[in-house]
């Protein structure tokens, strides 16, 4: 299938994961992600297909490109900064009614899980949510 | 208004009452394999739509019928632009349909689900 010239899929990737990552989905509205990408309209519905092909394609790199590495690096670091904030986000409002991105979030934790162990992967988690909230301080 | 279900492996769009005579159409057929998803997106009501033929275009009452933008054919059919829902295809006729439904949360589940 033909993509449009002079967009860079990856980038407008990665650029993608940061808006998902700071706004609930359903609060993301097209016209958010045609100016927070700086893509055509048409080019992101040519490229991707629709906002939740964007999204699995967005979630997917994420996972292998910005989290996987995050686990084998100071795991520490993952209650300060927004790494965990998409797969977050993905769990709570996603996830339940969207199998496809269940089965990324289940995988995804079981990860999680392997490698932090159980207890502290939900700690971490816990700790990760407590501290995305503006409390104004 | 346009009804959107999904029928022995294809995607079928109907359009209801007096549309069908703007819009010069009833009833569009596409197979599954061709529909690439569907996304609630009441903005593309603001963008530019081309050159209409055939159909109707009546600024800000109507939208109805094939456009061509950019090399692309677009099927319309959208009054209300907070129902306006967005099928992209691929190898078809059309490079998408712009279509208002009654529930466009529930035509983007049935379309993403049925092809994904």
């Amino acid at each position: 299938m033909g993509r449009p010239r002079g967009f860079d899929e990856e980038a407008v990737t990665r650029q993608a994961v940061a808006l998902f990552s700071a706004r609930a989905y359903d609060g993301l509205s097209v016209d958010d992600l045609v100016t927070g990408l700086g893509v055509h309209r048409n080019s992101l519905y040519k490229t991707f297909g629709s906002k939740r092909g964007l999204y699995l394609t967005v979630l997917r790199w994420y996972l292998r490109h910005k989290l996987e590495p995050a686990l084998s690096s100071d795991t520490a670091q993952l209650q300060e900064n927004d790494t965990l904030d998409l797969l977050l986000l993905a769990a709570a409002e996603q996830a339940p009614h969207d199998r496809e991105v269940g089965a990324l979030v289940g995988s995804a934790l079981a990860r999680l899980d392997d490698v932090l162990g159980p207890d502290a992967a939900n700690q971490l988690l816990g700790l990760r949510l407590r501290a995305r909230i503006n409390t104004g301080e | 208004m346009a009804i959107v279900t999904v029928d022995n492996g294809n995607l079928v769009v109907e359009i209801e009452g007096l549309d069908k005579l703007w819009a010069l159409k009833s009833r569009l057929a596409i197979p599954l394999a061709n529909v690439r998803g569907a996304t609630a997106d009441p903005g593309i009501a603001r963008e530019p739509k081309g050159i209409r033929a055939p159909g109707a275009h009546i600024p800000n009452v109507i939208t109805a019928g094939t456009f061509h933008l950019d090399g692309e054919k677009v099927f319309w059919d959208v009054h209300d632009p907070r129902k306006a829902v967005v099928i992209e295809l691929a190898d078809e006729r059309y490079a998408r349909l712009v279509i208002e439904v009654e529930d466009p949360r529930a035509v983007v589940a049935l379309v993403e689900s049925s092809v994904r």
